[in-house]
């Protein structure tokens, strides 16, 4: 009797241990802050909400920094579970076929349902491929959109500019009357480059936007209409219209903060960081203008922030653990919470809904103008873009702009060094690829 | 030169391994490899490479960028050594003349060698930050309008002014100790001699400390070159953008931030046979100097 | 012939020259001091008011608040990057470097200048070529050989590689060169290995130059940044200097900068260095001008 007791005792203490042996996955990301807090309240929720997997967020630094790292712990035989990629790194890890494991392929191998138009338009192809498979999870994704102090804007007597020409010849005076600088923002390439020419509807590069492949991608930089564009910028700085403070992001962001400029293009994302701070004004969001004179039809802006890779070389539990995180985190509520607490878009549109049913929208309707410039009309310029050494591109960029708006150049001599760079370090990429 | 010594054979092979094992290692082996990384273009993962022989030299060559990088470097090399070993010059000097306060004023002076090159940088984003950084605010009122990280002059000027201040206390220590073992025959000769302060200096003094400075002219232009590194990071806030940087900060942006291995390697290489011209230049005149002490 | 420069030192006149030479190195001192008590300043205020108004003439009462912000929170699901931890690890790292430094040299130094050995020219031209090549321009392969040996995020990976150049051994095979040699003479004849003679005869004799090498090489450890920034990706392993990188990014992002932990933790990092230093000054200088080559 007593070793039947003895046996069925142990027995049962094994189940539950069994039971209690989580597969355990790690992820790498570079949300610092109060965005990485929370990363890891969704860390958290995914492991109290079931008791087979259990994943743990590592800080890794800066955008860069974590790419590094986890193509060193890749090549050591090391490498996390999900890493998270920015957009200019995509067409790193997409390239190198083997690194990381396609989410759509992940998801489907384990029973998950996956269909892509769960989610919203303007988020889909940024980190799919050509045949629009989904390689990377979009996860912090956000949109430039235009902040507007309205205060500021009642006092000059006007409304957010729909068009660029309505800002420099109603908007832009009128706020410099009522003294303000009208108009700064935070990321060249990002605002006035890749999302310039998705609204706008022009290509960004050969190839498809560099999705077919990276033999021959050239970049669509150097064009009349955006050279136009940066033409108004520098006839804008003279008039006291504009005003460029520096590379950095925050540099930018803070005399909007101050009151002394009125309107700044920022990330959807900010929203929640200005929401938090005690500003001395109120403030509201609308849709990034557009030159009338360009097009008549604007499109939708497409994705920044950064997406959610698969690595492989990991065992099937693990690939599995990694499913389910993917599967919590793509539900309509943990969906919602990151939304309401960062202010990045929620990238289902069963999430929307959700919020909007909420009332999110009702409260803070600035939240919702994210979403809404990345479901207007599409085109086949609008899905992103895919450039290798993409970060070197977006820093040639910066060089070159940071020397217009200085007076050190021109424009179209700019255009044509920030062609060639470009088209050096593709061509280079491709060389690395063989 | 024979010298005393013990006859034990192993010994000395073993006190001696740890040391040649470790520059085995970490030095000869990562030269090598940057040499090799050098001809090739390679994926960052590792699936892929092509072998392009000098094609990443010429690339640079060609690239106006990589000019601009190495005209900055040399001219900001210049100016943080000029400065750094006047400034310390000064003040070792003012303060071998007063007796009061020696000592404090040499720990005053010198404490700033501890500080590491990207905590200055920090310090300088603090005075120079544009909305509400003290020296920023000052040189307004001197009609400077100084923009860190908007105007590639100014932040020049910045990392050529947090460089010195980080290290003049460096020269100024090997100044003052050179100054200090001026033989006391020596200096009072000078005294009866010279008719003014200033030709005591120039003509007795200064070739005095001629060997102290070439020495510490070296140690400059290599701190400029290499040291600096921290100060440059901070100072553009970690983006390149139209920002001044040195050549050993490009090899950092190309490799560790843009995945660029076979562009690195090249430039590292590059670095490494202007080192070693430096190094031999010196060689030449401490050779030198060992003929006339 | 009575030398007016003879009278005593109450009575004697003011000496312009003399003035002149306390102004410029008060003013000196003042340009070294400064920025540091700026960046004391904004310690002690909240947030807000430093991004508002910079530092300021006020002296606020956050010290307290923010020093606890500083070492004891951390960011971060593991919670392992306070300021205590950074400063543990800073620590390890000074002192982990100075001892590796001091041991491997030693020894090296030792095989080198007491032992007859037949490649002994050839290990010392291997060892002096060390000195050539600063980790600078062979960072990136020696960050994937750190990664190949599984050396990322260790902290043997943060600390052996630096140990990789020449530096102690020189100065302590100067330094050897320069005991006269009947030492060793007394020593063979008092039937004293090799062995015996370096522990009891020669390590005393070198406590002076340990101490000093001690303190330029914990300086140095703690002050690296560029190998930390690469080598260290775990927040857990971060030192305070190579924290600074995160706090400038933090600073650069789009929720409130932390300015109080962000500046104490500045200062924090600036304080154990430049303690040393003053504290043990004499050997310091010492040290410093005695590497002289």
């Amino acid at each position: 009797m007593k070793n039947i007791a003895i046996s069925s005792a142990a027995t049962l203490c094994m189940l539950a241990n069994t039971a209690f042996a989580e597969t355990e996955i790690t992820l790498w990301h570079g949300m610092g802050g109060a965005l990485g807090e929370a990363v890891n309240d969704i860390a958290e929720g995914f492991n109290a909400s079931q008791n087979e997997y259990a994943i743990t967020p590592v800080f890794k630094g800066t955008y860069e920094e974590t790419l590094t790292a986890g193509i060193a712990a890749f090549r050591a035989g090391e490498q996390p579970n999900i890493i998270q990629v920015f957009d200019a790194g995509a067409a790193t890890v997409i390239a190198a076929q083997g690194a990381t494991i396609p989410v759509q392929d992940l998801l489907e191998a384990n029973g998950v349902d996956f269909d892509i138009e769960d989610y919203i338009s303007g988020l889909r192809y940024f980190f799919a491929d050509a045949d629009g498979k989904m390689i990377g999870m979009p996860f912090n994704s956000s949109s430039p959109i235009m902040y507007y102090n309205m205060q500021a804007l009642e006092a000059a007597g006007v409304t957010a500019p729909v068009t660029w020409e309505e800002f420099e010849t109603v908007t832009a005076p009128a706020l410099k009357d009522a003294g303000y600088v009208a108009l700064s923002q935070s990321h060249l390439p990002w605002i006035f480059v890749e999302n310039f020419m998705s609204r706008h509807d022009l290509p960004f590069a050969t190839n498809n936007n560099g999705y077919d492949g990276v033999d021959g991608t050239e970049i669509l930089v150097n064009i009349d209409p955006l050279k136009a564009h940066f033409t108004a910028l520098i006839e804008w700085q003279d008039e006291g219209y504009f005003e460029w403070f520096g590379t950095g992001w925050n540099d930018n962001q803070t005399p909007f903060e101050n009151g002394d400029v009125a309107i700044w293009l920022g990330s959807s994302g900010s929203f929640g960081g200005l929401s938090k701070l005690d500003l001395d004004f109120d403030f509201s969001a609308t849709v990034l203008p557009y030159w009338e004179a360009v097009t008549t039809e604007p499109k939708q802006t497409f994705i920044g922030g950064a997406a959610l890779f698969a690595m492989s070389g990991q065992s099937d539990e693990e690939n599995a653990a990694t499913a389910a995180f993917f599967q919590y985190l793509t539900s309509p509520e943990v969906q919602y919470m990151w939304h309401r607490e960062t202010g990045y878009v929620p990238v289902t549109e069963a999430a929307y809904e959700l919020a909007t049913a909420d009332g999110h929208y009702g409260r803070f309707p600035a939240a919702e103008i994210g979403i809404q410039q990345l479901s207007l009309d599409a085109s086949e310029n609008t899905r992103g873009y895919r450039m290798g050494f993409y970060v070197q591109i977006r820093d040639v960029m910066n060089r070159e702009f940071g020397r217009i708006l200085t007076g050190e150049t021109s424009v179209s001599d700019a255009f044509n060094i920030i062609e060639a760079d470009s088209n050096e370090l593709l061509s280079r990429f491709a060389q690395t690829q063989n | 030169m024979k010298r005393a010594g013990f006859a034990t054979r192993w010994l000395p092979i073993l006190l001696l391994l740890p040391q040649l094992a470790i520059i085995a290692v970490f030095f000869y082996w990562p030269a090598a490899q940057a040499v090799q990384s050098s001809f090739y273009l390679e994926d960052p993962f590792g699936f892929g490479s092509s072998f392009v022989g000098f094609e990443n030299y010429t690339h640079l060559a060609g690239s106006s960028e990589y000019a601009r990088i190495a005209k900055f470097t040399l001219l900001f090399t210049i100016l943080v050594t000029f400065f750094s070993l006047a400034l310390a010059l000064l003040l070792a000097v003012k303060a071998d003349n007063v007796i009061r306060g020696a000592r404090t004023y040499r720990t005053l002076l010198m404490w700033v060698y501890a500080v590491a090159p990207p905590v200055a940088g920090f310090i300088g984003l603090l005075m120079l930050n544009q909305t509400w950084g003290p020296l920023a605010e000052l040189s307004k009122t001197f009609g400077w309008d100084f923009k860190l990280g908007v105007n590639f002059g100014d932040t020049a000027s910045a990392m050529v002014l947090v460089a010195v201040w980080k290290q003049v206390p460096v020269n100024f220590i090997f100044f003052l100790s050179g100054l200090q073992s001026i033989p006391k025959s020596v200096r009072e000769a000078a005294l009866i001699d010279a008719k003014s302060s200033f030709r005591r200096f120039w003509d007795v003094t200064f070739p005095l400390l001629a060997p102290t400075g070439f020495f510490l002219l070296i140690i400059n232009i290599t701190y400029a070159l290499f040291d600096t590194f921290g100060v440059v990071d901070v100072l553009v806030k970690g983006e390149p953008g139209n920002n001044p940087m040195t050549l050993v900060y490009k090899i950092y942006v190309d490799g560790f931030r843009g995945n660029d291995i076979g562009g690195s390697s090249a430039q590292s290489v590059i670095l490494m046979v202007l080192v070693l011209a430096l190094t031999i230049f010196q060689f030449r005149l401490v050779e030198r100097r060992i003929h006339y002490t | 012939m009575t030398d007016t420069r003879q009278i005593p030192v109450a009575k004697r006149p003011l000496k312009w020259a003399r003035v002149l030479d306390h102004t410029i190195l008060i003013l000196g001192s003042l340009f070294m001091l400064i920025p540091l008590l700026m960046l004391l300043q904004t310690t002690t205020t909240t947030d807000l008011e430093t991004i508002k108004n910079g530092p300021e003439l006020v002296i606020g009462t956050q010290l307290d608040d923010n020093f606890r912000a500083a070492m004891f929170t951390a960011s971060g699901f593991s919670g392992e990057n306070t300021g205590l931890r950074m400063l543990m690890n800073s620590m390890i790292l000074g002192i982990g470097f100075a001892m590796g430094k001091i041991i491997i040299g030693m020894m090296a130094a030792y095989a080198l200048v007491y032992f007859r050995l037949r490649f002994a020219t050839f290990a010392f031209w291997l060892i002096f070529t060390t000195l050539l090549l600063p980790l600078e321009v062979r960072i990136l392969p020696s960050y994937e050989i750190a990664q190949k040996l599984g050396l990322l995020n260790t902290y043997t990976g943060l600390i052996l590689p630096l140990i990789a150049s020449a530096t102690a051994t020189f100065f302590f095979r100067q330094f050897f060169r320069s005991i006269p040699e009947e030492m060793v003479e007394a020593a063979r004849i008092d039937g004293a290995g090799p062995v015996r003679f370096f522990f009891d005869i020669l390590v005393p004799m070198s406590q002076t130059m340990i101490a000093a090498m001690f303190i330029i090489m914990f300086v140095f450890g703690w002050n690296q940044y560029l190998w930390p920034t690469m080598v260290t990706t775990d927040e857990g392993m971060y030192t305070l200097v190579r924290g600074i990188k995160q706090l400038t990014q933090d600073l650069e992002g789009t929720s409130i900068p932390e300015y109080g932990r962000a500046n104490m933790l500045a200062l924090i990092a600036i304080l154990p260095p430049v303690l040393v230093v003053i504290l043990f000054q004499s050997w310091f200088v010492k040290g410093l001008t005695e590497s002289d080559k």
